[in-house]
């Protein structure tokens, strides 16, 4: 939940980065990272195997500045994908003020999504979250694929998207989509707080 | 010291006097920062609790899969300083303590303030939040501004 310090005029939120192996999570949060100066981030905690897959989940804190007269700090996570790191993915999601789904865009990749997107629910719902209330937005990344091997924004819309929240069509490697992910979730959880949602 | 609530203020310098830790963070369970003392960048801090949050976490599901229940702390002891991890319950929910510390103090001494501390917590925790107007109706178009210089759009 979030955390509002109103003596001192602090918010600080906790972002996850959700989906299956392999579809951009870190890449996400690496891209923030690179493109951030260094004055207004933390540094990048990744808790990855030998392989660089993530074991544990990657952590960034923020400064976005003072909105509404509040200094904001928003903490990026993100979650293993691989489906055997449950428990982590579990441990990770609690007090998730927003998610960011980000799902592969690759046809063959579609089971993957599916699949991650079921496993979301079923976590939060374990966690006592309404899912429809939850700030939550879904990135299609790796939309600079070749068109033969990549479902379109809007086929992933139809599939995946049945709630009708924001979308972005990403290539996080190279930051297209990542910038407006970032702030299509970061409006849902500061609207959220400013209508009286949770706040610790 | 730094503290997101000043109630906690109090019992925390008592701590500090009482234990010599050389730092001290108070987190909620899911990583958020309500105290600290000793560290010298904020963003350091967050790091902290995080890693700090995730140990005590996959500390209690690996209690639940073995059967152990819950464990009550977690202590590092190193050659030039020692980590101790400790949750304990409070009405806003469960908090965590992560206290580092040298060979001025002992794990000893660590343990029993600390569990001062989390009584002294228990006791001067106000009943009601402090709440207050918190965000503006227009503050997309600050959020937007704040996250254009962020990425230097």
């Amino acid at each position: 939940m979030s955390l509002v310090n109103f003596a001192a005029r602090e918010i600080t939120c906790k972002i996850v980065y959700y989906g299956p192996g392999r579809s951009g999570k870190t890449t996400n949060l690496q891209y923030v990272f690179g493109r951030v100066p260094e004055a207004r981030r933390g540094r990048m905690v990744s808790l990855a195997t030998q392989g660089d897959r993530t074991l544990f989940f990657d952590f960034l804190p923020i400064e976005l500045g003072t909105i509404s007269g509040f200094q904001t700090r928003f903490q990026l996570y993100t979650v293993p994908g691989q489906s055997y790191y449950n428990a982590t993915r579990k441990l990770v999601l609690q007090g998730a003020d927003g998610v960011v789904f980000v799902a592969d865009s690759q046809a063959r990749r579609f089971d993957d999504n599916v699949e991650s997107l079921q496993n979301l629910h079923e976590n939060l719902l374990a966690q006592g979250v309404d899912v429809r209330t939850l700030p939550l937005v879904y990135q299609y990344n790796k939309q600079d694929l070749p068109a033969d091997l990549v479902m379109t924004r809007a086929e992933l819309d139809d599939a995946l998207n049945f709630r009708g929240v924001p979308s972005f069509g990403a290539d996080a490697l190279h930051g297209s989509g990542v910038f407006e992910t970032l702030k299509g979730i970061s409006e849902l959880v500061l609207r959220r707080l400013a209508a009286g949602g949770t706040a610790a | 010291m730094r503290c997101v609530e000043p109630w906690v203020a109090g019992p925390l310098q008592a701590f500090l006097d009482e234990s010599s830790a050389r730092v001290t963070l108070l987190m909620t369970s899911s990583g958020q920062v309500i105290a600290q003392d000793g560290f010298t960048r904020s963003v350091d801090v967050m790091a902290a609790a995080a890693l700090g949050a995730a140990i005590v976490a996959s500390t209690d599901a690996i209690a639940q899969l073995t059967g152990a229940g819950r464990y009550g702390a977690v202590l590092h002891q190193g050659t030039a300083q020692g980590l101790y991890l400790a949750p304990f319950d409070t009405r806003r929910g469960r908090w965590i303590g992560l206290v580092v510390f040298g060979p001025e103090t002992s794990a000893g001494l660590v343990q029993l303030f600390f569990r001062d501390l989390a009584q002294a917590l228990a006791a001067a925790e106000p009943e009601a939040r402090p709440g207050g107007v918190l965000l503006a109706e227009n503050f997309e178009r600050e959020l937007n501004a704040s996250l254009r210089s962020l990425f230097g759009r």
